[in-house]
This record gives structure tokens, sequence and C-alpha cells, in this order.
């Protein structure tokens, strides 16, 4: 059998390469969607670990502050509890390269006097000089074989307004102790972070080793006891949680639109499984009669699949690393830009993924031909040697099926009103269902559609009349293309409607001329700008006011948010907090009586509402503000809340500012005064932009966040289309002794072309026609409740008229050029392939 | 290759006498000006300084339950001046805090250590005339701190580890006057008049106090040794440790000395004195006295052969001693530092007829193949 097997598979191989290709590159594009985003989402996950892993090892515990740090004399707390072997304090900041636009170092301040492993071959010189030369760093040979940095050479970076010279002290491999860790990793003595770059006083983290036999919840209850509420203390688990939670809303959209992808491909598969065995029906026929078993030949229609699964696993896999790693980077700015995360500078192929590469491409493929492999199987030989009742059948079922995907949209419909609507992933058990419901709306439209045509002659007509003849294998083609247009204009819809959302957002709030921060703003809170530069800046010749902006990170239920302080008051400032709820004049004094805005995410996140309290833990313990209102803020997912910056003063103590925003007196040209302010300040590291410079990178940011889901989208039509053009070799194979009947009639090689061109934009047609209904469903679902529930944002609705023509002509295009193949294949019949057969 | 980051501490503490001797370090002198009580506290500018206690201790109920005990800090000068940042991290000493206690009786010897960086909440030096002279942080997993202070008269000092389940509160008060450890204190460790530090000793402190040994805690009595060195060179660079004696003799006279051993092995410089029963010091030459090691005793943890019984012969002071380990496990092996062990233990001495003349102290250091020094912090 297994020789019969290799023999067969290999002669249908060579008869039919097209069709083996495309079904190999369908499950290949959904193995490779899975894979991409698998590999980003563990990638990134894994950067958040790599770089402590790098600098402190292994550990037990981390203790964390609720804010980004807490005093460093809690150390010797920590030192002082039963149950703790070593611990070790670690103060993290990220500078950026005074030299280079945005580019950042992770630098970690550890205390290299205590017995910290570090993979770093050096001589007690080098101790010596790490302590106490001044600006000794340690960075990775990988960034300095990039920048072209040696041992000794200076650095310049800029913290804040402070502009720093630090020296290359050594080069250390950190990837050898933790091989996710960034190339942008470096290390320098505490004393030196704190005292060059950072503060004194306070320490972001400090790293617990138990003692052996303790257990590790008695001795975190000991630690939270003992520490007080100013700090937590988690688990390296906890901590890959947390971050995972931070950017769990992100990871759940790629990964959903990924099993999307994969589900469209599991349509390529059955049809052309589908189709595969229509072919050999006489095959097997005569296998049964010849002696073989049901079991045998369900086994090799089995054994062929997996080995078509395993081809599209085997190619699939290089590629979802290919699409991963051209965009990593891109995900990899959205990390950082939204959830202030570590990039991602490395990927690594875990064996899980290999399994579950595996596991979909194999899973998928035996999926696919489960169903038309067992009705093979189940038929006797008499009726596999006579002519074909298969799609009789399938046009007796389109009602019923319909039925089924009405139901499935009625009860869905019906679960998600009465009992589903609070659950947090109601919205994707939603999509679920409309992705699931279109399929089995589709043969029974296209039997209506295309059954209730007239046909007078051998044109159009006749084309998509013959869809409804054939409805088994087209209704597969056309519900996967539909599938995949519901899918794009869906999020076409949700991307345009966020678009033009933000566009008005941003003019209401980015109203300013100028707004000024310093490099490494993503260093909260050392990112500060220098007391004497903003009094400057306010009294800079043009300069009719100033808004300041001061950055607190505080926590919420575990949860780091900005508590931003500015001045309410502020004349022509009152757009800058564009209320969802609450009236603004009354908001306005409550909010200088000490009360918070809170941001439309923390708002629908930790259920809070207007006239409730916003309990928060700061460096000064547990505080409670009333809230006053509720605005709208497309800036960070993770939310946060302002006061007024006078308040903020009375209540935190006086602090530096972190951004500043200048308007100008009329008829000022704002890019000039930006120049003059450069001229003014050359040696002060700022991050200055005129209000038009400002609004193009806020929408270069949100491009770069959604081209993730630009790549999904087109890998996911990518399939779509060899699905149809499958589909249409499938039908030119099946049909061909129809088509040499064609020819012997009189028909033109013109003719049949035109046929299977008319057939192919007929299914792109019906796909379109399905899919926008899909697609419109789809995008109200992803705006209206899941980006409420997982983002919490209102997105206004807009229809973003062009892309969408755009897409819709690009698609039918593509169904187009994808039935130009088959056609041609299909035209070529000769008519010497009829057979008698085929005239009984 | 991943370094152990202990061994490159341990380097920058113990192997650095070319950094070391480039920064301005203060040197030992032979007219130094003593000034007491100030000196018992720290004298920053000079590169090393050790309070040294050693004592024999037995409990008040039960005389037959006797203990030996060490106790000792080091500062460790790693620059003159502080760094010029503002950290608190920002530091010129490192505090090093090490204590053993020999439960004579159970068979036992229990170390404990710590080491910061001298940062306010970790540990430090007082000045005087606080009386708190040194502190640290007990050692990870024990709340508490140990100190050594002033009390007027002698040194009060307390240790804590409940991971080793071992602790101590003394107080001790002189039963004899300071004595100087060479002319003036001035206490030479080499051919070059550099290598040298300035140096005295407490000879006979009568000591009282509470000891806890696994949860057990004896109010305890007896007799402790008190050194208190500093200096900037104190080894000559062919040296690789040393043998040093201190001997409390029950006819109420004292004897210290000390061999520095070269890497082959042999003496390359010895010193020593004797305390008369009235406190008058006399300063002994090598040629004054004989030491015969006629044991060994290899540590079961770093397989390093130590000697561990000698007989001594001081022929101007008639006295011909064997000098005997109360126990012999009485090494010393850092946790922190893994390669820093030595062994420093509770002696008795017997005379030639195998009676009891007295007791004391031995430190053995720069034996195996870890070759550090505790307090040769050149």
């Amino acid at each position: 059998m297994i020789r019969y097997f290799l023999a067969a598979w290999i002669a249908h191989l060579r008869k039919a390469p097209s069709l083996f290709l495309l079904s190999v590159l369908g499950v290949a594009l959904g193995v490779a969607s899975v894979v991409a985003i698998q590999i980003i989402n563990r990638n990134a996950i894994g950067a958040f670990s790599a770089g402590i892993k790098a600098v402190s090892g292994e550990v037990d515990l981390t203790v964390l502050g609720q804010t980004t740090t807490f005093p460093e004399e809690l150390y010797s707390q920590v030192l002082a509890t039963e149950g703790v072997a070593a611990a070790w304090p670690l103060y993290q900041i990220d500078v950026a390269l005074a030299d280079r636009d945005a580019f950042f170092l992770q630098v970690f301040g550890v205390d290299l006097l205590a017995p910290v492993r570090l993979p770093w071959n050096s001589s007690p010189a080098d101790l010596s000089q790490a302590l106490f030369e001044p600006g000794w760093i340690a960075v990775t040979p990988s960034l300095a074989q990039e920048m072209g940095w040696s041992i000794g050479d200076p650095i310049d970076v800029t913290s804040g307004t402070r502009r720093v010279q630090l020296v290359i002290g050594a080069l250390v491999d950190f990837k050898k102790v933790s091989p996710l860790a960034s190339r942008k990793l470096a290390v320098m003595d505490i004393a030196q972070v704190q005292g060059l770059l950072g503060s004194s006083g306070r320490i972001h983290q400090i790293d617990v080793q138990i003692q052996e036999g303790t257990h590790t919840e008695e001795l975190i209850l000991r630690l939270q006891n003992r520490l007080g509420p100013s700090v937590q203390i988690v688990t390296p688990r906890q901590r890959e949680e947390q971050a995972a939670d931070l950017m769990g809303a992100f990871r759940l959209n790629l990964t959903a639109l990924s099993w999307i992808s994969l589900f469209v491909g599991l349509f390529l598969i059955y049809t052309s499984t589908q189709a595969s065995l229509l072919r050999r029906r006489l095959e097997f026929g005569l296998l049964r009669s010849v002696g073989a078993t049901r079991a045998q030949v369900f086994g090799l229609i089995l054994g062929e699949v997996s080995l078509l699964g395993l081809l599209g696993v085997i190619l699939g896999l290089p590629m979802g690393y290919w699409v991963a790693q051209s965009n990593v980077e891109m995900v990899s700015a959205t990390l950082t830009n939204l959830y202030l995360l570590q990039e991602i500078d490395s990927l690594q192929l875990s064996p899980s993924l290999y399994a579950l590469a595996a596991g979909i491409g194999l899973g998928g493929a035996m999926a696919g031909a489960f169903f038309p492999a067992i009705d093979i199987s189940r038929k006797n030989s008499k009726d596999l040697l006579t002519a074909f009742t298969l799609h009789e059948k399938a046009n007796s079922l389109a009602l019923p099926v319909f039925g089924m995907g009405w139901l499935v949209l009625t009860l869905t419909a019906l679960w998600f009103w009465f009992l589903g609507y609070s659950w947090k992933p109601a919205g994707f058990v939603l999509a679920v269902a409309v992705l699931v419901a279109l399929p089995l709306l589709t043969p029974f439209l296209i039997q209506q559609i295309c059954g209730r045509i007239k046909t007078r002659g051998f044109g159009l007509g006749y084309s998509l009349k013959s869809l409804a003849a054939r409805l088994q294998t087209t209704s597969f083609a056309v519900s996967s293309l539909a599938i995949a247009v519901s899918m794009l204009l869906g999020i076409t819809l949700m991307i345009g409607s966020f678009r033009k959302t933000v566009e008005v957002w941003v003019q209401t709030t980015v109203q300013a001329d100028i707004y000024l921060t310093t490099p490494s703003w993503r260093a909260e809170p050392e990112a500060t700008l220098d007391a004497e530069l903003v009094s400057a800046l306010a009294a800079h010749p043009g300069v009719v006011s100033v808004d300041r902006l001061r950055r607190l990170l505080v926590s919420i239920d575990n949860k780091r948010i900005s508590l931003v302080g500015v001045d309410m008051d502020l004349s022509g400032g009152q757009s800058r907090f564009p209320l969802l709820k609450g009236d603004r004049m009354e908001v306005l004094g409550k909010v200088q009586q000490g009360g918070v805005l809170i941001s439309e995410p923390l708002a629908r996140k930790s259920r809070l509402d207007v006239g409730d309290l916003l309990q928060v833990y700061a460096g000064a313990g547990k505080l409670e503000f009333p809230i006053a209102g509720i605005y709208y803020d497309y800036t960070s997912e993770l939310g946060s809340a302002a006061m007024d910056l006078a308040v903020m003063g009375e209540i935190f103590g006086p602090g530096p500012i972190h951004s500043l925003s200048l308007y100008l007196e009329e008829g000022r040209d704002p890019e000039r005064v930006v120049d003059e302010i450069k001229a003014r300040f050359p040696d002060t590291p700022l991050q200055i932009r005129s209000n038009q410079r400002l609004r193009e990178e806020i929408f270069e940011i949100f491009d770069q966040t959604f081209a993730v889901v630009r790549i999904l989208q087109m890998m996911s039509l990518l399939i779509a289309v060899c699905g149809i053009m499958l589909t249409l070799l499938v039908l030119a194979r099946e049909r061909i002794s129809e088509l040499a009947l064609y020819q012997a009639l009189g028909a033109s090689r013109l003719q049949i072309f035109r046929l299977f061109v008319g057939k192919g934009l007929g299914m792109g047609l019906i796909a379109l026609g399905l899919g926008s209904a899909g697609g419109t469903v789809l995008a109200a679902i992803l705006i209206f409740v899941i980006n409420r529930t997982y983002f919490g944002w209102t997105i206004q609705v807009y229809w973003p008229g062009w892309p969408v023509l755009q897409q819709l002509a690009t698609i039918l295009t593509a169904a187009l050029l994808a039935s130009l193949y088959p056609a041609l294949r299909a035209s070529k019949t000769p008519a010497v392939e009829l057979s008698r057969d085929d005239l009984q | 290759m991943t370094f152990s980051k202990a061994t490159l501490l341990l380097s920058l503490l113990f192997v650095l006498p070319v950094i070391a001797s480039e920064l301005e370090w203060q040197a030992a002198q032979p007219e130094y000006s003593w000034s007491f009580p100030q000196d018992h506290w720290a004298r920053s500018g000079y590169r090393n300084e050790w309070w040294y206690f050693t004592g024999h201790l037995s409990s008040r109920e039960n005389p037959e339950r006797r203990f030996g005990y060490q106790f000792t800090f080091f500062r460790i000068g790693l620059r003159p001046e502080l760094p010029p940042l503002e950290s608190q991290w920002a530091t010129s000493n490192l505090i090093m805090g090490h204590a053993a206690i020999s439960d004579l009786e159970g068979k036992r010897h229990i170390f404990s250590e710590t080491l910061y960086r001298e940062v306010s909440f970790l540990g430090g030096f007082g000045s005087y005339p606080e009386s708190l002279i040194a502190w640290s942080r007990a050692p990870a997993g024990t709340a508490g701190t140990w100190e050594l202070h002033w009390n007027g008269e002698g040194f009060d000092f307390e240790m804590r580890d409940q991971v080793q389940g071992i602790a101590f509160q003394l107080s001790t008060h002189p039963l004899k006057p300071l004595v100087f450890q060479g002319p003036n204190g001035y206490s030479r460790k080499g051919e070059d008049s550099r290598a040298a530090s300035q140096y005295y000793s407490f000879t006979r402190l009568m000591t009282q106090g509470s000891l806890t040994v696994d949860g057990e805690t004896f109010q305890v009595e007896g007799e402790s040794w008190m050194d208190k060195e500093f200096g900037s060179h104190q080894l000559a660079e062919n040296q690789v440790g040393w043998d040093w004696f201190s001997l409390q003799l029950e006819d109420g006279r004292e004897v210290m000395f000390y061999h520095l051993r070269n890497r082959a092995g042999a003496t390359d410089f010895a010193r020593g004195t004797v305390v008369s029963e009235t406190g008058e010091v006399q300063y002994l030459k090598p040629e004054e006295w004989t030491i015969q090691s006629t044991q060994t005793w290899k540590s079961p943890e770093t397989g390093t052969q130590y000697p561990s019984r000698w007989r001594i012969t001081l022929a101007r002071e008639n006295l011909e001693l064997e000098i005997v380990p109360q126990l012999a496990y009485q090494e010393n092996r850092s946790r922190i530092l893994s390669d820093l062990y030595y062994w420093e233990g509770a002696v008795t001495i017997l005379g030639a007829g195998g009676e009891k003349l007295g007791q004391g102290y031995v430190e053995l250091t720069g034996y195996g193949t870890g070759n550090l020094l505790p307090s040769a912090l050149n």
C-alpha cells in the first residue's frame, strides 16, 4: 500500500502540479501568518524578561515599586527579611544617544561589587575602572560593532536635558546568558548611573534569591509586610504575565487576525482535497473493487493530505519567520511607543513554535480533508465508478446549511445581547460567529443569485449560472474569498474610522505651536527639562504663553499609568482635554479643587465614572482623588489621568517639568521659532517640533502600529486569491469532458477562455458582495465591542470611501487575474478528452 | 565565558598592589603620632584597617560549655577620596565583617560574614567621640546590624546570623594596658620598609555577654585579645600568607608572633612580641624563637592542608610550648567570596610535660589554591 501510495502521489503530482502547489501555498501562508504572529508575540515577552535576566541571572523574586522607583533604603529591609539568601539592587534608565535620532540605550545600574554574574571576562583593573572612571559603561559587542565603538571611546548620551559623556569600558555579550537580550543593553555601576544619568535615593528594583527551604509564598508575605504598600513583590513568571497583560490587547488582536488567515487557509485545503478526490473517484473505485478496504482508502487520502500539510509547514515556517523578521522593527516600535516596553532586538524560534506550526499545518490539512475523505471512503465501489452525485447533494443541502448559518448568527446575537456583553472576549465570539456563518450562507446565496440567471448563450450569464451548478466546489472558493474580504474590509473600516477619529482629536488637542521635550523622554521620570531652560523658553521672543506638563507614574491595581499635571487654567488650553463626560466649567472648577480627569481607556478598563474616587499608589503611598471628568485620549491604551499642576505640586511636592508647549503670537512662523530655539540652545538635548511636525509624527506612529495588521490582511487575501485560482483549476479539470464537449459542439477556445474568466469574475463579485456585508458587520464589532473592551477607545464611524473602493477593485482584479491561468488551461482542452462515459 | 563576579571582587581587594600604589594612600610611619582613644576609630587615608577580636568564653551556668569566638571588622579602602557622584552608592570603602564561633563541646565551627559598600543604610564607620566605631547590616536573611562600639574602657560588639544560627553580644574591659606591636606601633612586614602597618593590641580583655548557638543562648564570660591594625602596603610582593599566633599564658604573660611566608612556603619575614605579667613589652626577632609544625589537617571542604600542631621554643623566656587546636575544623570559608578561606581557631597551650599553660588563637592564611588573605588587603 505504501508503495502504491508513493507511486500514486508522484503520478498525481506530475499530472496536476499547479493544483498541488496552490494547496501547499495555501497551507504555507496559513502557517506563516500564525507562526509570524506567534514569533513576534513570544519574543516581545521574551525581550521584556531577557534584559533583566542578562544582568540579574535567574532570580526567585523581584521587588518593584508601585510607581517606577522606590526608596533605595528598602534594599536594607529586603536583606533583613528572613528567608532572603541574597539581594541585588537595580537602577534602570533609558538614555538617548546624542548623535542619533531616537536611539536608546537601556542602561542597567548594578552593584558591581555585589556577586552578580556577568558574562564579562575582565581583569581587576577593569572593575576598578568600572567603579571609578567617570562614565564607564559596558556595551554589547554587536552594538559596538554597529556603531564602530571600541574600548576607550567616548560616547555622548542625553538624559533629560543633561548631556553626559560616557566611556566604553568593556564589551559584554549579554546574549551568552540571555539570548534574547537586546544589543542596546548596557551596564554601569549603580553609583555612576544614579550620579551621571539618573537621580539619587531611589532604585527601580531589587532582585531576590530565596534561602533554600523557604516557601516562596511565605517570603512574599513577609517582604510585603516589612516593605509596605509602596512596592510589590513578584515572581519572574508574574512579571512576564504583567508585561504580557500590558500588551495583551495588542497581542490578542494580532493573534486573532493570524488565526483568521489560517481559517481561510483551511478552506483552501478543503477545496483542493475535494478536487483531488473528485478527480480520483474512478481510481478509488477501482482500488475498492480490487479489495482495498474503506480504512485503507481513508488512510491513503489522509496520508496524501498529511504530506501536503507537511510541505506547507516546511514552507510556512521560514515564510513566517521572514514575515516576523521583516516586521519586528515596526512591532517593536509600537511596543516601545505605546507600552514603554523593551524593544525586540532579536528573534528566537522556540521548539514549541515548531510544534505549533506542525500542529496547525498538519492538523489544518487533516481537518480540511477529513469530511471529503470520510465521504469518499464510505462510498462503495459501484458509486465511485459511476457518475457524480455529489453536486446534486450539495444543491439540496444549500438551504438547510443556510438555515444553520442564520441560526448561528441569530443565536450569537441573542447570546451577546442578553448574556455575553459583559464578558471581555464576547466581541471575538461575535466575530467568529460572522466568519462561521458566512460560508454557511454562501451556497444558498450562490444558488439563488446564479440559479435565477437566465442564459441566452455561451456568455457571462452562462458562466454565472454554471457556478450554481458546481456548488460544492464554487461555494468554498467564494466563502474563503468572502471571509478574506470581510476581514480586509472590516479592518480597513475600523482603521479608517480610527484614523479619522484621531485626526479630529489631534485637531482639537494639538493646539500649541511648538512642542518641546527631551530626546530621552522614554526614561520617565528622569527625562526632565532643566528649570532655567523652561524659564528662558517662556521668555523667548514671540512666545505668548507656555503650557508646562509634569508627568508622574502612579499605579492603579498594580498597573502603572501616567498622572500628568498641567495648568488647567491656561487661557486657550481648554481644548487639551476634550471631555467625554462632564460639563466643562463645572469640571474645571472641580479640578482646581483637587479633582482629576481620567482618560476614556482608564475609565472603561477600571470601570470608573465621574464622581467616583480614583485610588492611586504614588511614592507617598495611597492617595484618592475625586474624578471630575473623563476625556478622550488616544495616546495610551493603558490610560492616564490629569490634574492641575499647582495641585500636583501641593500633593507630591515641587518637581521638574517633562514637556512644554509654546503658544506663539499671531503671525509668528513656528518652524522659524523652532530653528531659533535650536540655535539658542545648541548643546541642550531637546526634542522640539512644530505643531505640524507633531501631527505628522502622531500619524507616523499610528500607521506603524497598524502596519502588521495590514500585512496579515494581505496574507489572508493572497490565500483567498489562491483559492479562486485553485477552484477554477479544479473546475477546468473536473469538467474536462464537459469542456471537450463544448469544443466538439463548436465552441471556440476564446469562448471557453471567456467562460472561465467569467466564472472567476462571478465568484469575485459574489464574494465581494458577501464580504462587504460581513466586513461591515465585522467593522461594527471591532469598533463598538472589541476596541471598547480591550483598548477603551471611542471610535467615531467614518466610511473611508476611496480606500474601500480601491481595495474592492483590487480584489476583483485579483480574482480576474487568478482566473486567467485556469481559463487558459481550460481553453486548451482538446476535444479528444471526450469519452464515451461522459456522453452517457 | 561566564566570569564570576566574586573572583573579580577578590582580585580588586587582594591582588591590586599596582592600582593601589598609584593612588595616594598614606603609608605606615615609625614616628606615627598616636592619639587615644581617637585612634580606635577608623583612620581614613590608609588603605586597609581592621579590628580583630578573638577569645575564649564559657557558660556562666555550666563552665564546661566552652566556646572560642572571632569577631572582625575590615575596612577596605577602594579610593582615598569619595568619587564626586551624587549617589549614596558612591563609596570609597567597603566594610567586611567576619565572625565565628567554635563550639568546643559541640565540636562545631560556625562562620558568618557580611560585605557591603560603605552606604548609609548598609554599613560604615563612626567617628570620635560617638561610641560607634563600625557597623554593617547583618547578613542577608537576618534583621539588625553588626556593631562595634567603644565603651570608654574597652569595646562592645555584637553580631547575629539567623541563617547560620549564631549570635553574640559581648562587652570587654582591658585587664592589661594597650600594647604596641613593634616600636611605637610600627609593625614591619618585610625587608622593604614600606611593607608595614600601624599595629596595637589589647592582649587581655575581660569579656562577658551572651552567645547563641543553634537557638540556645548562653550567658558567657572569658578573656579576649584585640588587634587593631591599619596601613596601606602590608605585604611584600613575594609574600603569599602568614601564620599568626596570639597566646595568653596562665602565668600572666602574652606572646604574639607572625611568620609571613613566601611563595616557596618558607618564612620571608617574622616578628614577635612578649608582654610580661605587668605589661612590659619585649619585641622578638626571628632568631629568638623556633617553631616547628608537627601535624597537618586537611579541610574536607576546600581540600586545603593546614599545619595543625606546633612546637615552639622561646629560649629567652624559658618557654617550650606545644600548641594544639581545640578543634581541628576551624576553617572560615566565605560564601560571598567563594575563593576566600582561612583557618582561624582556638588553641590550647601545653607545656613540655603536657600540662596546660594557657590558651590562644592561631590564624593561618594563604594556604591552598584560593590563596586569599582576609586581612592582607594589599
